[in-house]
């Protein structure tokens, strides 16, 4: 409609604004296109321009591909400190590496955006498919959890799905990221921009190899009283704008239930470093077979 | 409605309750294990030595490290409270148990405290301290009369022995 205006106004004109919108990207470049041609050949008294098809779209495949080449074992592997026996955990490292070869879990970390369709009776289709972020991951061995949140529609909404549970279909890390704590529980009580994902959003690729991206968001909070109160020492949050929401005296007022001594008890350590590796070539192993 | 017994049931837990509450009994334990480092024998509750046990074990596995260690020596200028002992740690403990994995200390009861408590005691020391050991080995007496005829047995044994062959 505005090239035929354009070119009931002059000739040359229509030309200039034909080679302009040409160079636009349009979504109706086909019926353009022939528009151009009929009204060029109609006006013009030479010959009829070459035709021109438009430029073909370059399609980037940015889906993940390749596995990931980080050496990265999955927390519920690690065995918690207890008085079992280890045969327990064998076996259910045996079931989770089975279930892991029919369905690729990936590498995810607490922050990072995934995408999960899940088998639903109710729905239409069969499935349902959830975005958000990745709030916190749980639980060891078969049971391990992760939580993901959103704000659809104005609502919070947070999910917990099992990792290893027979109704997942497919997991899909849109965005892989680390972020300043591993546990956000605090985005509850944050502003809700800072929990919003867009439900369309595309996959943004990421390279298998090489250190994660840690994404050092300080998040702005609603004003007190939160569910919890994540000033306090035992939380240990580094990922919270304390400045704009609480005065100094506050943060002091905080520190009186910090327990200094906790860092030097030697009882409460759990060295995981040798079990970790033993795990981990234990898990490639049979993930390879 | 209490819907949590979570005061009632210690499940796992491994550390003991003492003094007035957790910050109390690092610090008690704290006093005990520099006493134990200074002296390197003491005798207190069988309580408390079982609950330093622990961390006087594992206060050698971190001076093993080495004095140029950030963490160890963090560690040890917490847990002793008597600066002068940080060097007796790291040169004269952790070389004595090099070759050792664990079990650095050990651990005897004693009778009970004459107070009116009445208090199950116990000792605890490092190995290879300088003192007498607390289990003393008792020696036989050579010269006993049954222990000198077993000898003189024991020589026309070895003689007969020695002329067969």
């Amino acid at each position: 409609r505005s090239v035929m205006a354009a070119c009931a106004k002059g000739l040359d004109r229509c030309i200039l604004s034909l080679r302009l919108l040409r160079n636009v990207k349009l979504q109706h470049e086909r019926f353009l296109s022939t528009s151009l041609c009929h009204l060029a050949a109609g006006n013009s008294s030479q010959q009829p321009p070459k035709f021109i098809p438009p430029s073909k779209p370059v399609i980037v495949d940015k889906t993940q591909k390749v596995a990931s080449l980080r050496k990265f074992l999955s927390p519920e592997f690690i065995p918690p400190r207890q008085r079992t026996d280890p045969v327990k955990f064998s076996m259910e490292r045996k079931d989770m590496v089975r279930r892991r070869k029919v369905l690729n879990i990936p590498e995810f970390y607490a922050g990072s955006i995934l995408a999960v369709t899940m088998a639903d009776p109710c729905a239409s289709g069969k499935t349902n498919r959830f975005v958000g972020i990745c709030i916190q991951r749980g639980g060891k061995g078969l049971g391990a959890t992760f939580i993901l949140r959103n704000i659809i529609d104005g609502q919070g909404i947070e999910i917990c799905y099992d990792l290893y549970s027979p109704r997942i279909q497919t997991i899909e890390v849109l965005k892989l990221e680390k972020r300043l704590d591993d546990n956000l529980m605090y985005l509850r009580d944050a502003l809700p921009e800072y929990s919003t994902v867009d439900l369309g959003m595309k996959p943004v690729p990421f390279s298998p190899t090489g250190e994660v991206p840690v994404n050092k968001l300080k998040v702005k909070m609603r004003p007190k009283p939160w569910s919890k109160r994540w000033e306090r020492p035992k939380f240990n949050i580094q990922g919270i704008r304390f400045d704009l929401s609480l005065t100094p005296e506050k943060m002091e007022h905080a520190q009186k239930w910090a327990q200094p001594w906790q860092e030097y008890d030697m009882l409460k350590e759990y060295d995981t470093s040798t079990l970790e590796e033993q795990i981990l070539s234990e898990v490639q192993r049979e993930m390879s077979k | 409605m209490r819907l949590t017994l979570q005061a009632l049931i210690s499940h796992g837990r491994v550390a003991r309750k003492m003094g007035l509450g957790p910050e109390s009994r690092i610090n008690m334990l704290r006093n005990i294990l520099t006493g134990l480092v200074r002296h390197e024998r003491i005798e207190t509750t069988q309580a408390r030595a079982d609950e330093v046990r622990f961390y006087a074990e594992k206060l050698v596995d971190y001076a093993k490290k080495g004095d140029t260690d950030e963490k160890a020596m963090k560690m040890a200028n917490f847990w002793l409270t008597e600066k002068d002992l940080i060097p007796k740690l790291f040169k004269v403990l952790a070389p004595r148990f090099e070759n050792q994995s664990n079990g650095y200390t050990r651990m005897a009861r004693l009778p009970n405290r004459q107070n009116l408590d009445r208090a199950k005691m116990a000792v605890l020391e490092y190995k290879g301290n300088p003192f007498p050991p607390l289990y003393p080995v008792k020696k036989e007496n050579e010269l006993s009369l049954i222990n000198q005829l077993l000898k003189g047995y024991r020589e026309e044994r070895a003689q007969q022995l020695a002329d067969k062959a």
